[in-house]
C-alpha cells in the first residue's frame, strides 16, 4: 500500500514539474482600454483591433524570440475613459503585471498622459490612436505612434479640394474642445490660410453640448463654401441633422472622423450623401503584408468574418501597432526594451496598414493620407490618385 | 435672425422640461436626488429604438408601452429598495441611486454597446417668417410639454395626485389621513420613471443615443430643477425653457465653448439670489 502511495506521489510530482516545461512562455502586452465612459465605442474598436493581432500571431505559433516561442497575451483593464485612471492602470501594468511592452490608451490626450509614465519606467509604448504632433514633440524615447501627423491629412485635404473646386474661397471651422479635434482644426485653419482660403468662422464647442442649432445659425449667416467640423461621432450626427433642419447648403462639408465609421451613415441615412472625410487607412489601399494577414483586403475580410462589419482605420491601427511591435521583437531576437526600441527606430515595417516608419519623434512619418466621400451610401476614396475610386461630388445636400 | 435663436432655444427648452419633470417630482415628494434619472432616460430611449427598429412597431404604439415599462421599473425600484432607506439622511438615498445608476448604465452598455443609435425620422420643416423650425423638434417639444402639463393637471385634480401633493406637504399628516405612504412613494417614483421614459423616446427622435448620455441628461435635469424650483412641476417647465434660451443665447454671445457652462453659472446665481428657484416654494431648497 505504502509502495502504491509512493508511486502516485512520484507521478504527481513528475506531472507538476513537467507542466511548466510543456506550457508555452507568455509575452504580455499591457492595454489600458476605454471600455466604459464617453470613449467606450472607440475603446471597443481598439480592443477588437488588438484581438485581431493577438489571435493572428498566436495562430502563426506565437512570437519568435531567438530560438524560443512566446504566446502573445493581452493584459487589459478598463480605464473608464478617465485619464487619471489610465495613468494608474499603466503604473499597475508595469509594476504589478510586469508587462514588458504597452499599447497606449485611446486618443491623443490619454496617450500623452500615459506616455510620460511609460517613459519613466523605460517601457516601449505603441500608440494606435494618437496623431497630434505635440505628443511626439516631447522627445520621448519609448513612444511609437502609428498615425502619421494631422498636418499630412489637412495638407492632402486642402490641396485636393482647392484643385477640384477652384471657386472654393471661404471655410468655417468648428471643433470639439479636446486635444485631437482642436489640433487637427488648428492645422486645417493654418493649411487653409496658406492656400489662400478665408477662414470666416473658427470656434470650439464644449463636450456635452446637446444643441448646435444656434452655432449653425451663425455659420449659415456667413454663407461659407466649406464647413469643416471635427468631434465625437455622436456630435457630428447631431450637427449633420441640425444642418438639414436649418436648411444649410454648402459646396463642401467635411467631418472628422465620424463618416469613416458605419454608425454615421446608419444614423443620418440620406443626409450622409456627399459628406467628405479623411482617413489614415482604408482596405481599398490594399497594401501587402508578408508578416500577418497578407494584405489590407485580406485583413478586412478576416475582420469582417470575426466582427461582422468592415474595419475602420481605428481597428487597423490598433492591430498594426501590435504587429509592428511583434515584428520588432522578432527582428531584435530579444525582449529587452533597448533592443526592441533600436529596431523600432531604424526599420521601415511593411504592413497591411501601409509602410510604417517611426521617425525621429517616434511618430510614423510616411504620408498615406486618404481623402474620402460618402457616395451612394458607400465610403469612397477620392485621393491619392493611385487609390482613387471616384471623383468629388460637390454640394451638400446633393443638387437634384 | 434673433427670432431664430429664440425659437431654437425654446424648442430645446421644451425637451429639457420633459427631461427634468420626473426628476423634480421625485426630489420634491420623496426628497431623493435621483442619480438614476439619466440612465432611465437612456433606457427609455433604447427601448424605443428596439421597439421601432427591431420589432418594427410604430412609434406611437411603442412610446406608451415604454412609459408603462419604465413606470413598472421605477415602482419596483422604489418599493423594493428605496422605501427601505427613505427615512435615512438624503446622502444614503443619493448613494443608493448612484449605485443603481452605475449598475443600470453598465447593463445598458453591455446589452446595447456604446455605438450611437437614433431614430432617423424626418418630418420636414416649418418655414415661418424666415425661420426654419424642424417638425420633429416641434413634435418632440409638444409631446414633452403636453405630458408635463398633464402630470401637473393630474397632480392637482386626481385623487392619487392630491395624495402625492399631500405627502409632499406633510408626510405625517398625510399618513394620519389614511394615505398609504410607501404606496405613494412607489407611485411617485414610478411616475418619475415614466416621464424619463417619455423623455427618452423624445430624445431618440432627435439625438443619437449612447449609454454615456445619462450623465449629460442628469446634469441638465439638476440645473433645470434648481433654476425652476426644487420639486415644482411648473418650475421644471420654466427651468427647462430658461436653460434652453440661456444656452442658446450664450452660444451666440460668448461662443459655443461656453454653451454648457452658462447654465451652471446661471444655476449658481439663482441659488444665491432665489434659493427656492424661480417657481419653487420655500422649504424645498
Amino acid at each position: 500500500m505504502l509502495r502504491w502511495k509512493f508511486v502516485a506521489a512520484a507521478a504527481s510530482l513528475g506531472l507538476l514539474t513537467a507542466t511548466p516545461a510543456l506550457a508555452q512562455d507568455v509575452l504580455k502586452l499591457g492595454a489600458p482600454l476605454a471600455l466604459t465612459g464617453p470613449l467606450a465605442d472607440a475603446g471597443a474598436k481598439s480592443k477588437q483591433g488588438y484581438e485581431m493581432c493577438v489571435s493572428a500571431v498566436n495562430e502563426k505559433g506565437g512570437v519568435n524570440v531567438g530560438d524560443k516561442k512566446y504566446k502573445l497575451e493581452l493584459v487589459e483593464y478598463d480605464y473608464q475613459s478617465d485619464t487619471n485612471r489610465a495613468v494608474q492602470i499603466v503604473q499597475r501594468l508595469i509594476n504589478v503585471d510586469k508587462v514588458p511592452f504597452l499599447l497606449a490608451p485611446y486618443g491623443s490626450g490619454d496617450t500623452k498622459a500615459t506616455a510620460v509614465v511609460a517613459e519613466r519606467y523605460g517601457v516601449p509604448m505603441m500608440a494606435a490612436a494618437a496623431a497630434t504632433k505635440s505628443i511626439f514633440d516631447q522627445n520621448l524615447n519609448n513612444l511609437f505612434g502609428i498615425l502619421f501627423p494631422n498636418r499630412m491629412i489637412t495638407d492632402a485635404e486642402v490641396a485636393y479640394y482647392k484643385k477640384n473646386i477652384p471657386e472654393l474661397k471661404t471655410v468655417a471651422v468648428l471643433a470639439l474642445n479636446n486635444l485631437f479635434p482642436k489640433a487637427i482644426a488648428a492645422e486645417l485653419v493654418e493649411t487653409a490660410k496658406d492656400a489662400g482660403l478665408d477662414v470666416v468662422y473658427n470656434s470650439i464647442y464644449s463636450p456635452d453640448t446637446t444643441d448646435f442649432s444656434n452655432v449653425l445659425t451663425q455659420i449659415k449667416a456667413l454663407n461659407p463654401d466649406w464647413i469643416y467640423v471635427t468631434g465625437y461621432t455622436q456630435d457630428l450626427i447631431i450637427i449633420r441633422k441640425q444642418m438639414a433642419d436649418l436648411g444649410i447648403e454648402v459646396k463642401l462639408l467635411t467631418m472628422t472622423a465620424g463618416p469613416a465609421y458605419p454608425e454615421f451613415k446608419d444614423n443620418v441615412k440620406a443626409l450622409a450623401e456627399n459628406v467628405t472625410t479623411n482617413s489614415w487607412w482604408h482596405q481599398n489601399a490594399n497594401y501587402t503584408d508578408a508578416f500577418l494577414f497578407g494584405s489590407s483586403q485580406k485583413y478586412n475580410d478576416a475582420f469582417n468574418a470575426r466582427f461582422k462589419r468592415d474595419a475602420t482605420y481605428l481597428e487597423a491601427a490598433a492591430t498594426v501597432s501590435c504587429e509592428t511591435l511583434v515584428m520588432a521583437i522578432e527582428e531584435a531576437k530579444s525582449l529587452a526594451a533597448a533592443d526592441v526600441r533600436k529596431v523600432l527606430r531604424s526599420k521601415t515595417f511593411d504592413t497591411f496598414y501601409g509602410p510604417v516608419r517611426f521617425g525621429a519623434s517616434g511618430q510614423n512619418d510616411i504620408n498615406a493620407a486618404l481623402v474620402m466621400q460618402i457616395q451612394d451610401d458607400k465610403l469612397i476614396v477620392l485621393a491619392p490618385e493611385n487609390l482613387k475610386q471616384s471623383t468629388l461630388r460637390i454640394g451638400v445636400p446633393p443638387k437634384k | 435672425m434673433l427670432a431664430q435663436y429664440v425659437v431654437n432655444g425654446l424648442l430645446m427648452g421644451g425637451l429639457y422640461a420633459c427631461l427634468a419633470v420626473g426628476f423634480a417630482l421625485v426630489w420634491g415628494v420623496l426628497n431623493i436626488v435621483n442619480m438614476l434619472h439619466g440612465s432611465m432616460v437612456v433606457l427609455g430611449a433604447y427601448f424605443c429604438l428596439v421597439g421601432v427598429q427591431q420589432l418594427g412597431l410604430p412609434l406611437y404604439a411603442v412610446a406608451p408601452a415604454v412609459c408603462i415599462v419604465l413606470f413598472a421599473f421605477g415602482y419596483v425600484i422604489q418599493r423594493g429598495l428605496l422605501n427601505r432607506v427613505i427615512t435615512q439622511p438624503i446622502l444614503i438615498t443619493l448613494t443608493l441611486t448612484f449605485g443603481l445608476e452605475l449598475i443600470v448604465n453598465n447593463v445598458i452598455l453591455n446589452v446595447f454597446s456604446a455605438t450611437p443609435r437614433s431614430l432617423a425620422v424626418n418630418l420636414g420643416t416649418l418655414d415661418v417668417w424666415g425661420m426654419r423650425i424642424p417638425m420633429v423638434r416641434i413634435v418632440g417639444m409638444l409631446v414633452a410639454v403636453f405630458l408635463t402639463l398633464l402630470l401637473y393637471w393630474l397632480l392637482r385634480h386626481s385623487k392619487m395626485g392630491r395624495a402625492i401633493i399631500a405627502v409632499r406637504m406633510d408626510r405625517h399628516a398625510a399618513a394620519l389621513m389614511g394615505i398609504r405612504i410607501p404606496q405613494i412613494y412607489a407611485l411617485t417614483f414610478g411616475i418619475g420613471a415614466l416621464m424619463a421614459g417619455a423623455a427618452g423616446c423624445a430624445m431618440a427622435l432627435i439625438y443619437p443615443v449612447t449609454p454615456m448620455m445619462s450623465g449629460v441628461f442628469l446634469g441638465k435635469a439638476f440645473v433645470i430643477c434648481v433654476l425652476g424650483g426644487l420639486g415644482s412641476v411648473p418650475g421644471a417647465i420654466i427651468g427647462g425653457l430658461v436653460l434652453g434660451l440661456v444656452e442658446g443665447l450664450g452660444t451666440l454671445t460668448l461662443g459655443p465653448q461656453w454653451a454648457t457652462s452658462v447654465g451652471f453659472i446661471l444655476m449658481m446665481a439663482v441659488i444665491i439670489v432665489f434659493p427656492s428657484g424661480i417657481a419653487g416654494k420655500k422649504g424645498y431648497e
